[in-house]
């Protein structure tokens, strides 16, 4: 093998006290794109911002291009040309996609007052763009860029820096699967070109697509590095959760019961167009869909966050007029949101506030709230739900993903709903924590609630589902049977609609 | 292997931990100490109850307009407002009195006036459209009560009815309007404006109003001299009691250091040692009323009436933030007020509830501060706003919303309070107190931006 552009050695980083790595090895070839996998919390996000300069090793040694540097900052990271693409996405949105790329290295008319020549920056832009085959416009502000088209816009930036390794944090967390194929042609060419990608992802099957080699973490120790080909998926699970993951989705045994939700030819001007289903109790529905199919947004408007043109919604029966979510809550619904840091949780007050919030009515009395049980409260669903937390009174925020989820999950069986939306519950959790969820979901089934579980992992909708409903541009064009179906007959459906797919 | 995930930690946090978290809660109240005991080594006069009684008296408003602000900013909010505010609440109750309506009625009335005008700050984020549709009435009803005043004595009943009426007018559009008018106008009504040019506005609005209705002159006429009493009147002016010595102020001020180290000792592993967390924290709490109760039955031919009020609203304020809805709903709008929002908490009501408050509070500081003065100024206020604000950004809340307590704004209120009074004693003219504020502020905020990244690290 050629000399490794990058190489790191017994890397060794500790947080007040706890060991996050310890003797990493992780080494980059030119022009490899290279997978690292591992559960939250296995130590890859550390083992990046060391890279990149935002955290620094404890001890250890990281070689660029056969020297030994230290990293000491972000910037001096980029300089060697190493560049962070992060899963959220840091451009200034108010700009111009031109703007954007050379952000702090505009060129300028005149060097001592700092003027921009806007013409030449517009023409670099173009010419980056337009050689690396992205189909963007310079002069386009980024905010009114779809989700895929900013991330383009990250990589590109990357590219103008003339970085020579970039490192990808789930690129495609946020991507439809059709621009998550166009995004790996775009990875493709970028390895042509010679440019080296560390890619982090939680997707394995999409890693089959694009990695040459795979790092596997687990509790900060590196447990293999091999060529991707040569692990098979099941070895690939088992190095990472550190045993054979056979029982991924458990086993359902709850009764079918009464129907607990009947929505009827719900409709929203442009979004949503005639949809009707119904849920019964202990049934788990899945909503397969493409991004952009509207399932969102059926969530939002049957929880009463948007409003809706037509239809009717009844909740055990009793029909919901005018909608809003203290309605829908008041009625017995509950809606665990996609997005759980904007809408889910109050990330910045302790976990008890978040648990109670949606039902803090059960533990008044006399207008004043019992906050003894209310921490007692807390302390059964930690428990219950298996929360890794070091107190009952730990800020949301210091939790992990996995264990923020839960948080949000607490919230909704606090509040007794029996009607529970959950919009993409395992994204970005990891694999444990996933199987936790899913354990979760049956205990609730057993107790009689009915879940619609809107996801894009088709596994999941499979494994768990007792039925699915299939929507499209905002349609449902098709209701299937869990046990008779296959993940192609949906995709064919979601992508291709009920004519032309018979 | 695989603990990370599938154990249950529930380790409990080491005393370090617990004494840092505390130490930040405590911060504003003693670095408070820290300065009383410089001046007082400085300036033997400043630890004299009488100079202290006096920063209370002058202080009052502040501290209680603060309090208010406390719920605001907690909640993400701003209240610009506050100064005109005072302004126009004072001014409406000591109108009152010039129509012979006896004291405590003006200054209960000013004080629903303060809620009234709150309710209109609320609205005017929440719902402006409808608000200033309705907005004109009590606006106009003012003004043609004022003419009538002239021919006949307007009667606090007539004020108040229209300040209710208003109010449900206003309800009515905001919430009923909606669900009855088509789409277009339902959007109009759902518009919102966010509260810093809400209150930006609403500030000019007050202060306008308030001109226009003394047209720009004191309401002096026909105040009773007993309305000086709610700043200057004393616990019990009764029994004459001679002026106490420094003795007693050390004593409460060991009370108060007594309590917080037991509080804080009693989280730790010395004090489970020495068996404090068996001490239940309402013996604890007797006891310190029980000190205080004796201190003032010693002193209470001295006990500023102003320092009675602030204790009282103090303690209302906090049980209401750590007890009611009303305070936990608003730690949660502040942190996050689309979470907020899907947990099905009616935002709107609450938002408006919250600037209420506010104004309640600023009304009843707007009757402190003309108590004063012996009359209602049209004038005075400007740019209280950000005194108060500032009390409570020192004393530990965030702009960002989630974050503040009752007792750090008090503490950043009498902190701002006593670097004045010190720059008096200490003979620094006014301009340099501006720059000593100004300079407090921003340090103040800096040091919080240090302590919170210091925690944060450890948490990684």
């Amino acid at each position: 093998m050629t000399q490794p552009i990058l190489q790191m050695v017994g890397i060794n980083k500790s947080f007040s006290g706890v060991r996050v790595l310890r003797d990493v090895d992780f080494e980059l070839q030119k022009g490899e794109i290279h997978a690292v996998v591992g559960e939250n919390g296995a130590g890859k996000s550390t083992l990046m911002k060391i890279l990149a300069g935002i955290h620094r090793a404890d001890s250890g040694q990281t070689i660029w291009k056969g020297k030994p540097v230290e990293i000491t900052s972000p910037s001096f990271s980029l300089r060697l040309g190493i560049s962070m693409v992060h899963q959220e996405l840091t451009l200034a949105e108010h700009l111009t996609v031109a703007e954007n790329l050379f952000l702090g290295r505009e060129p300028l008319r005149q060097k001592q007052l700092g003027i921009i020549n806007r013409s030449s920056l517009f023409r670099g832009a173009k010419k980056l763009l337009d050689e690396n085959h992205f189909e963007l416009v310079p002069s386009a502000t980024v905010l009114r860029l779809p989700i895929a088209q900013r991330q383009l816009v990250e990589i590109a930036r990357a590219l103008a820096a003339e970085s020579e390794v970039i490192i990808m944090d789930e690129p495609t967390s946020s991507l439809s699967a059709r621009e998550a194929e166009e995004f790996f042609g775009v990875i493709h060419r970028l390895k042509a070109k010679g440019v080296s990608i560390i890619y982090i992802s939680h997707r394995l099957e999409e890693l089959h697509e694009v990695a040459d080699r795979i790092t596997i973490l687990r509790d900060g120790r590196k447990i293999v590095t091999a060529p991707f080909r040569s692990l098979q998926m099941s070895e690939i699970i088992r190095h990472m959760v550190g045993r054979e993951l056979s029982a991924m989705f458990p086993k359902k045994d709850a009764k079918i019961g009464e129907e607990i939700l009947r929505v009827e030819n719900l409709s929203r001007a442009g979004v949503l167009h005639e949809i009707s289903f119904s849920l019964r109790a202990g049934e788990i529905v899945g909503i397969a869909g493409l991004v952009g199919a509207g399932r969102t947004e059926l969530a939002r408007a049957v929880f009463g966050i948007d409003s809706i043109d037509s239809g009717r919604i009844f909740v055990l029966g009793k029909e919901i007029a005018r909608t809003s979510p203290s309605k829908a809550i008041a009625a017995g619904m509950g809606y665990l949101t996609e997005d759980r840091k904007v809408t889910g949780l109050a990330a910045s007050l302790e976990i008890p506030t978040n648990v109670t919030l949606s039902n803090l009515a059960k533990l008044v009395s006399f207008g004043r709230i019992n906050l003894r049980q209310e921490k007692e409260i807390a302390r059964q669903y930690i428990a219950r739900l298996r929360i890794s937390t070091p107190s009952v009174r730990q800020k949301v925020l210091r939790l992990s993903g996995g264990n923020q989820q839960k948080v949000a999950l607490a919230k909704w069986l606090f509040a007794q709903s029996k009607v529970i939306i959950f919009d993409e519950p395992t994204k970005g959790i990891d694999v444990a924590a996933k199987s936790d969820v899913f354990d979760f979901f049956v205990e609730l089934t057993r107790l009689g609630a009915g879940i619609l579980m809107i996801s894009s992992e088709l596994p999941e909708i499979l494994g768990m589902s007792d039925r699915i409903l299939v929507m499209r541009r905002g349609r449902m064009v098709g209701q299937l049977d869990a046990r008779r179906t296959t993940q192609e007959e949906i995709l064919r459906l979601a992508a291709l609609g009920a004519e032309r797919a018979a | 292997m695989n603990q990370l995930h599938c154990s249950i930690a529930m380790k409990p946090p080491n005393n370090s931990e617990i004494i840092g978290t505390w130490f930040r809660k405590l911060l504003p109240l003693i670095s408070l100490l820290i300065i009383c005991v410089v001046l007082s080594l400085l300036r033997p006069r400043f630890l004299t109850w009488e100079n202290i009684s006096n920063i209370i008296r002058q202080h009052a408003q502040i501290i209680i307009m603060a309090i208010g602000m406390t719920f605001v900013i907690i909640s993400r909010g701003i209240d610009l407002s506050v100064g005109s505010m005072m302004a126009l609440a004072g001014v409406c109750g000591t109108l009152l009195m010039t129509v012979g309506v006896p004291v405590v009625p003006a200054i209960l009335a000013g004080c629903v006036a303060g809620l009234f005008w709150g309710l209109v700050n609320g609205f005017a984020i929440r719902a402006p459209i409808p608000l200033i549709l309705v907005l004109p009435i009590p606006m106009l009803a003012i003004m043609v009560a004022l003419e009538l005043r002239r021919a006949f004595p307007v009667t606090l009943v007539l004020i108040l009815s229209i300040y209710t009426l208003t109010i449900a007018a206003a309800i009515l559009l905001a919430i009923l309007l909606p669900g009855f008018v088509g789409t277009p106008l339902k959007l109009l009504c759902r518009i919102k404006v966010s509260p810093f040019i809400a209150t930006l506005g609403t500030m000019q609005v007050f202060r306008g109003l308030v001109l226009q209705m003394t047209e720009g002159l004191t309401v002096y006429k026909n105040i009773p001299p007993s309305f000086g009493k709610l700043r200057n009147g004393n616990l019990a002016e009764i029994v004459p009691v001679g002026i106490f010595d420094s003795v007693a102020v050390y004593l409460i001020l060991i009370a108060f250091l007594g309590i917080f180290a037991f509080l804080i000792l009693r989280r730790t592993r010395l004090g489970r040692y020495l068996y404090f967390h068996r001490i239940p924290a309402a013996v604890i709490f007797i006891l310190f009323i029980a000190a205080v109760a004796v201190l003032a039955i010693r002193l209470r031919g001295s006990i500023p009436l102003p320092l009675i009020l602030i204790l009282i609203i103090a303690a209302l304020a906090s049980l209401v933030l750590r007890y009611t809805r009303l305070g936990r709903y608003s730690y949660a709008i502040g942190s996050n007020v689309e979470a907020a929002y899907h947990s099905g908490i009616k935002v709107g009501i609450y938002i408006v509830l919250i600037y209420a408050v506010c104004g309640l509070l600023t009304g009843l500081a707007g009757m402190i501060h003309f108590s004063s003065l012996g009359s209602g100024v049209p004038t005075e206020g400007v740019g209280y706003e950000l005194r108060v604000i500032a009390a409570v950004v020192i004393g530990g809340g965030s702009l960002m919303g989630g974050e503040g307590s009752v007792s750090g704004t008090i503490a950043g209120a009498l902190f701002m309070a006593i670097l004045l009074n010190a720059c008096v004693h200490l003979q620094i003219s006014d301009y340099i107190q501006q720059i000593v504020i100004g300079a407090l502020l921003v340090l103040a905020v800096a040091f919080d931006q240090l302590w919170k990244r210091k925690l944060q690290g450890e948490s990684q």
